[in-house]
């Protein structure tokens, strides 16, 4: 039996108890907040067996295996050694880190401790993404990605919650390097990360305070981005990040040579993107009436899926967790590469270098 | 016994949640009774409208308006300071437990420890909530007051405000019986009136389909006005003798849930709706529980036995307390409550 530790029992602290303790080959030994209010009401709420606010005091008798860090960013980095300088795997809410530096640090220690370590990139394990990603391992695309697009927008149109949002001067995210999308945009970012190749790429990025929110008085959060991204295999994607355009998506397209896939992570729709071409009038006919049956196919998955209890809101999370339990019970491979990780920043660091420059 | 009249009227006196819907309606009372010395604490952002307007209707009473989060503990010795009598309004609400928690528990232990040596502190007035109860085990009808229990049963009832309210009270009652806190814990039920531009058959059924399916039926809606509500508020920071006690809040004339309904199609417009027998509701949410441990919250039990009986079982409801250890009295009858809120509504474009 695995033992798990959480520590940070704040609002995202919830959703990893509720998919930890849908795993069955794990137990959460304890919980740690140094807000003891925080951490006993996570433990009288869930099956826990202790709860510290001590973090030695913690290790010493919850002696998790792994330890889930959902506290502030800023903090990830301090927490993450002394996690693994008490020998237990850790799996660290997104941001990472901070920056790519933090997380170069980090990867390093726990290679060195010899101890796993991943990332709350949840998004990379939902339902669609997990059928996305199998069929790019299939070879759908005809060879390596030629172009990526990536949308993952966060509503920021009822002016009530806007108002209260801009109002938490305190709030830590104000405080990341990249402010509040530094916060969101992980999971977007990460999608592009997975498929390009290296640890580094060219990125041009523009952001700019909504008319919205300057209407509101905000003069320093950057809630629309534009990015483009080219890596060393000439690979290049687009990222969106927007507060205003409607609908709000979470898509993601990914074009070959031959084929392409677009996935929409709200609706949990997976189309194929053929690259074959129909003579005269056809071309107008038959890829709709494919497209047609595709939808109806992801509907036809979809409801499986429900009916099946395999359709959860947060499955991303569950599936992410599981995966890195197995990987450090079975010593495999971890389920978010480090040079995926370290790229992701590594995109975030020079997206919120220019955009904190020219604004 | 009720000392209102003869309360100093210079007593520096701190509203949390000043800004909010009953908040506002409080200080206005304050300030109506003759207390000269507010401060008023607010959340940052928003307008200060109501609170500027106060100011400058009652010139000679000194409103001090102070910004701030009661989760930083530094804002909270800002508000604490010297201060006789807390009006403790500001809670936390939304869906999240933690959220909720923060908000009402958190924030309250942090008030609470800024008080802790305040030697002028002559009362803690902690606005809770009726959600804290559990009539789980009650009959239908039974009376539902004071003496109730509290649910202790969170998860199943899947109520985050609940709980943050349930915490907060928790840890008021605490720090009254540990560190000799004088507090007072008042629970109103379902406030409405003018401000307020939610609807008011929260207790009556269940919109979330599409379509509103009635519940309730012949039972009482424990509706409090919020100037009546205010009231009681303000007459607990100054009453003698009722430290450590509990009151819970609701006006005289209770309508049934079945006349809410109807006065609300009349005035605010049709909606259409579908009686649904409480049995069958509760049906439905002994599925929709057990559905929700079966897929391992597939589908998380927001429809629950708990929840179902809380707010819609329908129970009797008593304000003799209220009235006997406070003197108070609802000053606005439930006819002519529903009239304002209704005319309210109407002036501000919402339906039922």
């Amino acid at each position: 039996m695995l033992k798990v530790g959480i520590i940070g029992c704040g609002k995202i602290a919830d959703s990893h108890a509720t998919q930890i303790q849908r795993i069955k080959e794990c137990e959460i030994t304890g919980v740690c907040d140094n807000e003891e209010l925080m951490a006993k009401q996570l433990f009288e709420r869930f099956p826990i067996k202790g709860y510290y606010t001590d973090i030695d005091t913690f290790f010493k008798t919850a002696q998790p295996d792994v330890v889930h860090i959902t506290t502030p960013p800023q903090s990830h980095l301090k927490i993450g050694l002394k996690c693994l300088g008490h020998g237990a795997n850790i799996l660290v809410e997104k941001p990472f880190t901070i920056n790519t530096d933090e997380a170069k640090i980090l990867i390093d220690a726990a290679n060195k401790a010899n101890r796993k370590v991943t990332v709350g990139h949840d998004a990379q394990f939902s339902t669609v993404a997990r059928r996305m990603r199998h069929l790019v391992h299939q070879g759908y695309l005809g060879g390596e990605p030629v172009h990526l697009e990536s949308y993952w927008c966060y509503d920021l149109t009822d002016v009530t919650y806007a108002k209260a949002l801009l109002a938490d001067n305190q709030h830590w995210a104000r405080r990341l390097p990249g402010g509040l999308p530094h916060n969101i945009i992980n999971h977007g970012v990460s999608k592009i990360a997975e498929f390009l190749s290296g640890e580094s790429a060219q990125v041009i990025a523009h952001g700019f305070v909504s008319p919205f929110l300057q209407k509101l008085g905000e003069t320093k959060i950057i809630d629309e981005l534009r990015v483009i991204v080219h890596d060393e295999k000439d690979a290049t994607a687009y990222f969106t990040f927007s507060s205003q355009m409607r609908p709000s998506l979470h898509q993601f397209a990914i074009y070959g040579h031959e084929n392409g896939i677009i996935m929409d992570e709200d609706k949990r729709i997976l189309l194929k993107l053929s690259g074959k071409s129909y003579k005269s009038y056809a071309e107008h006919f038959v890829p709709p009436a494919l497209f047609a049956k595709q939808h109806l196919g992801n509907l036809a998955y979809n409801m499986r899926r429900f009916l099946k209890r395999e359709f959860h809101m947060d499955d991303g999370k569950y599936q992410l967790f599981k995966s890195f339990y197995k990987s450090i019970t079975d010593n495999t491979p971890v389920p978010i590469p480090y040079r995926e990780i370290l790229l992701t920043s590594y995109i975030m660091d020079r997206i919120f270098e220019q955009v904190n420059k020219s604004n | 016994m009720p000392i209102l009249s003869s309360a100093p009227r210079d007593s520096l006196i701190l509203v949390t949640g000043a800004k909010g819907f009953v908040g506002t309606v409080l200080v206005d009372a304050l300030l109506k009774n003759g207390f000269t010395n507010l401060r008023c604490f607010a959340r940052p952002g928003g307008e200060n409208g109501r609170l500027i307007e106060q100011k400058k209707k009652y010139p000679s009473a000194n409103i001090e308006i102070i910004k701030g989060n009661l989760q930083v503990p530094q804002d909270c010795i800002r508000a604490a300071q010297g201060v006789s009598v807390v009006y403790h309004l500001a809670a936390g609400t939304g869906k999240s437990f933690p959220g909720c928690f923060l908000d009402s528990a958190v924030a309250t232990r942090n008030l609470l420890d800024a008080l802790i040596g305040n030697k002028n502190l002559k009362r803690f007035v902690n606005v809770g909530s009726f959600s804290v109860y559990t009539n789980f085990k009650m009959r239908r009808g039974a009376l539902l007051d004071e003496t109730c229990p509290i649910d202790r049963d969170y998860m199943e009832r899947f109520d985050a405000y609940a709980f943050g309210k349930i915490k907060q009270d928790d840890i008021v009652i605490q720090y009254g019986k540990e560190r000799g806190v004088p507090y007072t814990i008042l629970r109103p039920g379902v406030v409405f009136g003018p401000g307020r531009g939610g609807s008011i058959l929260g207790r009556s059924g269940v919109d979330t389909f599409g379509f509103f399916m009635h519940i309730t039926g012949r039972y009482k809606i424990p509706l409090t006005y919020v100037d009546n509500c205010a009231d009681a508020i303000m007459q607990a920071g100054f009453t003698e003798g009722i430290d450590g006690e509990v009151f819970n809040i609701v006006d005289d004339d209770l309508p049934s849930s079945r006349a809410l309904v109807k006065a609300v199609k009349q005035n605010l417009g049709y909606f259409f709706s579908i009686r649904v027998p409480y049995h069958v509701f509760y049906a439905f949410c002994v599925l929709w529980e057990k559905y929700a441990t079966w897929s391992q919250g597939q589908l998380p039990p927001v429809f629950n036995r708990r929840m179902c009986a809380a707010y819609h079982k329908g129970n009797k409801y008593s304000n003799e307390k209220l009235k006997h250890m406070l003197g108070w009295k609802p000053e606005v009858p439930m006819m002519e409550a529903l009239k304002r809120y209704f005319e309210y509504m109407k002036s501000v474009g919402k339906k039922g």
